[in-house]
């Protein structure tokens, strides 16, 4: 049994609680949060051995294998590194740090220790995604030639946690609202494209009276395997994220908030009865996307996580086995340097 | 009776603004603790003297409590997530409480909730002894972080030897809140009413701040926990039939025995757990203990607070009635005057 604590029992920490708690070979030691009556009702709703308010005598007491962190982005460098300092291996919420220098830090904190380290990418753990993945790997998709990811969101002030939002607000992170959220196009772009040789971005604040520093964010990537265009928008609506792999043999989009997925590929025959043919077979696909979507959202609490909680029975499932995580510290340093170039443009506004 | 300067949170909320009205008109001085960005009247007949506007998650509010007697405490979110509704109402409290420690405020009254206790193990008649509720994470949003806010404020309050008074309101309604989870589910021009004979617990708006005005003044109230409840005889079908009369609804009321449409409610939840193994997200209406908690024909005792303070409500159902449809003007004016606003 992986004893595992977490660290911030705010509005994502309950994914990852209700993901521990139905792992059968992990157990919940404990948790800690700032307020202790978050801290106790989470650790009481959760079936957690202990709650605390200081995490140091947290890691101290109950010496955990991996430490959850999901607190507000500025304190994550920290708490990871107090994590690692006690020996444990650490998941934490995306921006792992807030600057790319911290993050090197604590890379190489991770590896020196050789504890595993992840940042949650959980989109790339979505079902549609790691369907496109496989097309990819299997040769189905041919080279990979073009990313499009595109987020819509309405994000208004009540949203955020509290101290999150604050953060968001007062450009204590790069980019802020917009910021938090590039960890997952970046991820996404990267999984495709490859580490990225070229930036460049456009943020731009549309609405004057938005409390956020930028409201709208474009961004053009020249990487290794093809090129790529990332877009954010807190005002297009209604609510998406759109992934779209522009192959050679094929090109799939992906809605990720609904987890459809509709494939476009090159048909054998005359060019005009292949296009119908195509058009025939997305129609089904969608069709079914729906009913399978309705589906699963009256059948299953994971709802948009589920690329969450596939991350972390992966990544308790390497650690036990003692094989290769989901997410390498490779993976996360070339991640966190498309996401610095990305807010360094920011800096010219 | 001496005057107090009293705090209210959620003072421009729908009961606190009316909690705020009543300590005015009894000669107390107001000063309001409202969210962060709220506008409210500044000049005229303001029911308040001061206004600190703060975020209770976040925000330092100890000078708030600078010259005060008295806290009420009524701010609370009652929609949102898990996680919002925990923030504010319990984060919040916790927050709020630990700020009222470091000053010399001492006394305390709690707006809490009807929605604590458990209804499953009530027949009959529910009092302030009746049990709280026990399987928690079955029941709404609302309902756990009511008990959790509730929670953290007896222990606050302990450890802090605060004079805590807790208000347990049943369904608050007034102007501007006239429709009540409690009278079932419409379904298009049809209203579905689960138990039509029920007698809803229901309190006007200015009879329960009145009650909060009274615990103020009255020292026995202090230590001790209170249900609010008017006591009128309004059944949920009769009620809605004045609802509806009231707003000119064409919407035709449906009587559905309580006892078949929990038996629906068991079915759903029984085919969850045998087809899902309980993971299906069903509404709340379909889920037996949220649906007891919403419906169930319990009466609910006001009787406590007769007997120890002696309080009932100013307005019988008719005069509430007729005070919610017909907007009609509070029965006391209150004093011209300019608020001082402090943005912490």
């Amino acid at each position: 049994m992986l004893r595992a604590a977490l660290i911030g029992a705010g509005e994502i920490a309950l994914q990852h609680l209700a993901c521990l708690q139905a792992l059968p070979t992990v157990t919940l030691a404990g948790v800690c949060d700032r307020s202790r009556g978050l801290a106790e009702s989470a650790a009481e709703r959760f079936g957690a051995s202990a709650w605390f308010t200081d995490h140091r005598a947290m890691l101290d007491e109950i010496r955990p294998d991996v430490v959850h962190i999901t607190t507000p982005p500025p304190s994550h460098f920290q708490l990871a590194m107090d994590a690692l300092e006690a020996g444990a291996h650490v998941i934490v919420e995306k921006p792992a740090t807030t600057a790319r220098e911290s993050l090197s830090v604590l890379l190489r904190s991770a590896a020196d220790k050789q504890r595993v380290l992840i940042e949650d990418y959980n989109y790339l753990f979505n079902a549609p995604v790691q369907r496109i993945v496989s097309l990819a790997q299997s040769g189905d998709l041919g080279d990979i030639v073009h990313v499009e990811v595109f987020l819509c969101l309405e994000l208004d002030e009540s949203r955020p946690p509290a101290g999150h939002a604050r953060v968001l607000r007062d450009r204590s992170m790069p980019g802020g609202a917009i910021g938090d959220f590039l960890p997952h196009l970046a991820s996404l772009a990267h999984c495709f494209a490859g580490p990225h040789r070229a930036v460049r971005s456009h943020w731009s604040k549309r609405s004057v009276s938005s409390s956020w520093p930028w409201d709208e964010f474009r961004a053009a990537v020249a990487a290794e395997r093809g090129t790529a265009m990332l877009a954010l928008s807190l005002h297009a609506q209604p609510d998406a994220f759109w992934l779209r792999v522009h192959g050679t043999r094929m090109r799939v989009s992906a809605e990720l908030y609904d987890r459809s997925l509709v494939v476009d590929r090159l048909g054998d025959g005359p060019r005009p009865i292949a296009t119908v043919c195509n058009r025939l077979r997305q129609a089904r696909d969608l069709r079914r996307t729906a009913l399978r979507g309705f589906y699963t959202k009256l059948t299953d609490g994971r709802g948009i996580y589920d690329g969450l909680w596939s991350l972390l029975t992966r990544t308790y499932a390497a650690l036990q086995s003692g094989t290769a995580p989901p997410i390498s510290l490779r993976q996360i340093a070339e991640v966190n340097d498309l996401v610095a170039a990305l807010t360094a443009e920011e800096c010219r506004f | 009776m001496s005057i107090l300067n009293v705090l209210v949170t959620g003072a421009a909320g729908f009961l606190g603004q009316h909690v705020a009205r009543a300590l005015t008109r009894r000669g107390h001085q107001v000063r309001a603790l409202i969210r962060s960005g709220t506008e409210v009247q500044v000049v005229g007949q303001a029911p308040w003297t001061e206004i600190y506007r703060a975020d209770l998650r976040t925000d330092s509010v100890g000078p708030a409590f600078d010259g005060v007697d008295g806290l009420v405490h009524v701010a609370a979110r009652v929609t949102g997530s898990y996680s919002a509704q925990m923030a504010d109402t319990v984060l919040g409290s916790e927050r709020l409480l630990e700020a009222m420690a470091g000053s010399a405020t001492r006394t305390l009254v709690l707006a809490s909730s009807l929605s604590v206790y458990d209804w499953t193990a009530v027949d009959g008649t529910l009092t302030e002894e009746s049990p709280l509720e026990r399987d928690l994470y079955r029941r709404d949003v609302y309902a756990i972080a009511k008990t959790w806010q509730e929670r953290v404020v007896r222990r606050l309050s302990r450890e802090h030897s605060f004079d805590l008074t807790v208000l347990r309101c049943g369904f608050v309604w007034g102007p501007g809140r006239e429709y009540l989870a409690a009278l079932g589910q419409r379904l298009g021009r049809w209203h579905l009413v689960f138990g039509p004979a029920t007698r809803l617990p229901l309190t006007y708006v200015e009879n329960c701040a009145d009650c909060f005005a009274e615990v103020v003044d009255n020292r026995r109230a202090a230590g001790e926990t209170f249900n609010v409840v008017d006591g009128h005889d309004a059944t949920a079908w009769r009620y809605l039939g004045e609802y509806l009369r009231r707003t000119g609804s064409s919407v035709r009321r449906v009587p559905v025995p309580y006892g078949v449409a929990l038996a629906g409610a068991r079915l759903a939840d029984w085919i969850n757990e045998r087809c899902w193994r309980g993971r299906a997200r069903l509404p709340g209406l379909l889920i037996p203990r949220r649906f007891q908690s919403r419906f169930k024909p319990v009466r609910v005792s006001a009787h406590k607070l007769r007997d120890v303070l002696e309080w009932r409500p100013p307005f019988d159902l008719a005069q509430s009635l007729q005070r919610t449809y017909e907007a009609l003007e509070p029965h006391t004016a209150l004093p011209n005057r300019r608020v001082e606003v402090h943005n912490v």
